[in-house]
């Protein structure tokens, strides 16, 4: 009996700094045939552990369709990540997974797709934009919406330039600097109706006050409750469903059933978003 | 079976190199532990404090151990054990933990190397005692149960076997008056029934109702109630420095704890008592009853037994039930 529980040994081959506070990890799977079978779907997450340091759920940010390595996009937050955040490469990491529902393409296929993210939620996002970049003809239209506290915060900024030829990039924060010459204020200022057409589908990840504020605009909008997904954070030790600390009282597990779930779904779950 | 025969099978079982653990009286105290002797132990309707859960689910179960860029997983010892009395109610809350740990490894090798005997509470002892009909049996894990009957002062069981160890075992000590019973899986045919059926309503409707603000008041969120439910099975992952290495384990957790629900940056999804205390019923009569067809409460009694604050879990759901 497999022990669900044994890490998957990966190597960090390459560290980059996105922002003062996050780091983006290249990892790759040691083993050749473990690299060979190891798939995973846009919205779905691994558990990543540090002997001594514990695991926690973190989602993927690379295009899925890239084998040979896979990348996550960390802010330093606590124990665990302060400890990556120190680690070099060709350092050992043990994952685990992946976990998760992850996110039925099929639901985007012919629809006008809007990315909304918020502070490093843009990098669970990343998987869609960069799959999208790599193989534009599986995607229809796609709007990013992206805010942030300040300039230096922003993630993957090198690259939106190269994204902006296939996606539609919008960004604003709350603080610009001198040489901001995007918007300015919350991201829910930007979704418009001369923007964002009524039949899109929508994926949220951010934190829960932007979710508040960016579903209502999106209902006002016109879009459907089911056409709106969000991705939910919570505490997780197991990834499978039996640990309870993801629960979702009324009956979900955020580690099963989600992370993504559809506004629908979880609108009456207290405590839900 | 008489009351020499059990004992000369449970000296066999010593015999063969079996750790048996069962019930035994200190005072009136029921306890669970390691007997020497056939004679050490005792069947009686009273239960313990603590269920038989550690020995499958233990409070700390280490996972791997990691040394030098190695990982070491830990596999546990293959100790034969037997577990000796285990009343109806525990079989069910064990049945239930069964299905959920079904794909864990360190659950199912120590059920692989275990033999449960269960039995029924004393009919002499136990006013309403109904006799254990089939129906019941064969959707329980077990491999022996001792169903008792009264001949006068002399004590005597009946033998049914749910499982081949079962069998194989008392073939070989050479009892044969033992009808098996199949098992059915732990749903019976009926699936939940009526009353769980109802509970799940009930407790849904009664969300944010007065009972539980009043729990809020009532609980001090000690934890004690999952520590001594037989089915509470929540866990956490913990790694530990040691001087050359580290361990991780797998430790029983409570809901009712600060920290259980508690996100990178401090957020804390079940902030209050309230909450906590819903989400302890929601998980035993909404979550477990849907997920897995079986109610999550075996109506043993202990966390009532063991709450400091008086909170009876039969007077709740009889609330929620007038209530909603």
């Amino acid at each position: 009996m497999k022990n669900q529980y044994e890490p998957i040994q990966t190597s960090i081959v390459k560290i980059e700094q996105l922002s003062p506070i996050n780091k983006l990890f290249t990892l790759k799977i040691k083993n050749k045939q473990t690299r060979n079978t190891f798939k995973f779907r846009h919205g779905q997450f691994f558990i990543l552990s540090f002997p001594g340091f514990g695991e926690a759920p973190f989602g993927f940010c690379s295009s899925p369709t890239i084998r040979e390595t896979f990348q996550v996009s960390i802010d330093q937050r606590g124990s665990l990540t302060s400890k990556l955040f120190k680690s070099k490469v060709g350092d050992n990491i043990g994952i685990r997974g992946p976990y998760g529902n992850g996110f039925d393409q099929k639901k985007i296929k012919n629809r006008n797709l809007v990315l909304v993210a918020g502070g490093c939620g843009l990098s669970p996002l990343r998987t869609i934009i960069q799959d999208a970049n790599l193989h534009p003809e599986k995607f229809q239209n796609i709007q990013v919406f992206y805010g942030c506290r300040n300039p230096e915060l922003l993630v993957f900024k090198d690259d939106y330039n190269q994204w902006n030829k296939n996606i539609e990039m919008n960004l604003t924060v709350d603080a610009p600097d001198k040489n901001w010459k995007g918007d300015i204020g919350v991201v829910t200022n930007l979704l418009t109706p001369e923007k964002i057409s009524s039949d899109s589908v929508a994926i949220l990840v951010g934190p829960p006050i932007m979710y508040k504020f960016v579903i209502q605009k999106l209902i006002e909008l016109g879009l459907n409750e089911k056409d709106i997904y969000v991705s939910l954070e919570r505490r997780m030790h197991c990834g499978i469903g039996v640990c309870q600390h993801c629960v979702l009282v009324g009956g979900k597990y955020v580690c099963t059933d989600g992370p993504l779930f559809s506004y629908a779904e979880i609108k009456d779950t207290p405590e839900g978003i | 079976m008489n009351d020499k025969q059990l004992q000369g099978l449970v000296s066999y079982l010593i015999k063969n190199k079996h750790t048996v653990y069962s019930h035994t009286d200190d005072d009136g105290k029921i306890n669970i532990k390691k007997i020497d002797t056939g004679k050490d132990f005792t069947l009686c309707p009273k239960r313990p404090l603590y269920s038989f859960k550690k020995f499958f689910l233990p409070s700390c179960q280490k996972m791997m151990v990691f040394s030098d860029n190695e990982t070491t997983l830990n596999r546990s010892k293959n100790e034969k054990i037997v577990l000796l009395g285990l009343h109806f109610y525990d079989l069910k809350a064990f049945t239930l933990i069964n299905q959920v740990y079904k794909k864990d490894p360190h659950f199912q090798k120590k059920l692989r190397n275990a033999i449960i005997i269960g039995q029924s509470p004393i009919p002499a002892e136990m006013e309403d005692y109904q006799k254990f009909e089939k129906e019941v049996l064969e959707h329980l894990k077990f491999d022996i149960f001792l169903e008792a009957k009264s001949h006068g002062k002399q004590e005597s069981f009946r033998i049914f076997t749910g499982s081949e160890d079962g069998q194989r075992l008392l073939d070989d000590f050479g009892y044969r008056d033992y009808e098996n019973i199949e098992y059915k899986g732990p749903v019976p045919k009926k699936g939940l029934g009526p009353i769980n059926s109802m509970l799940i309503e009930k407790i849904r409707k009664s969300r944010g109702s007065e009972i539980w603000k009043e729990l809020d008041k009532k609980c001090t969120n000690c934890g004690k109630c999952t520590i001594v439910c037989p089915t509470c099975f929540c866990f956490k992952i913990k790694d530990e420095i040691k001087k050359d290495e580290i361990l991780r384990s797998r430790e029983w957790d409570s809901c009712f704890y600060d920290e259980f629900s508690e996100i990178a940056g401090g957020h804390k999804f079940l902030n209050t008592t309230e909450k906590r205390i819903y989400n302890y019923y929601d998980h035993k009569f909404v979550r477990i009853p849907e997920e897995y067809t079986m109610p999550g409460c075996v109506s043993c009694g202990r966390c009532t037994e063991v709450c400091p604050a008086g909170i009876d879990i039969r007077e709740v759901l009889r609330r929620i039930i007038e209530e909603n």
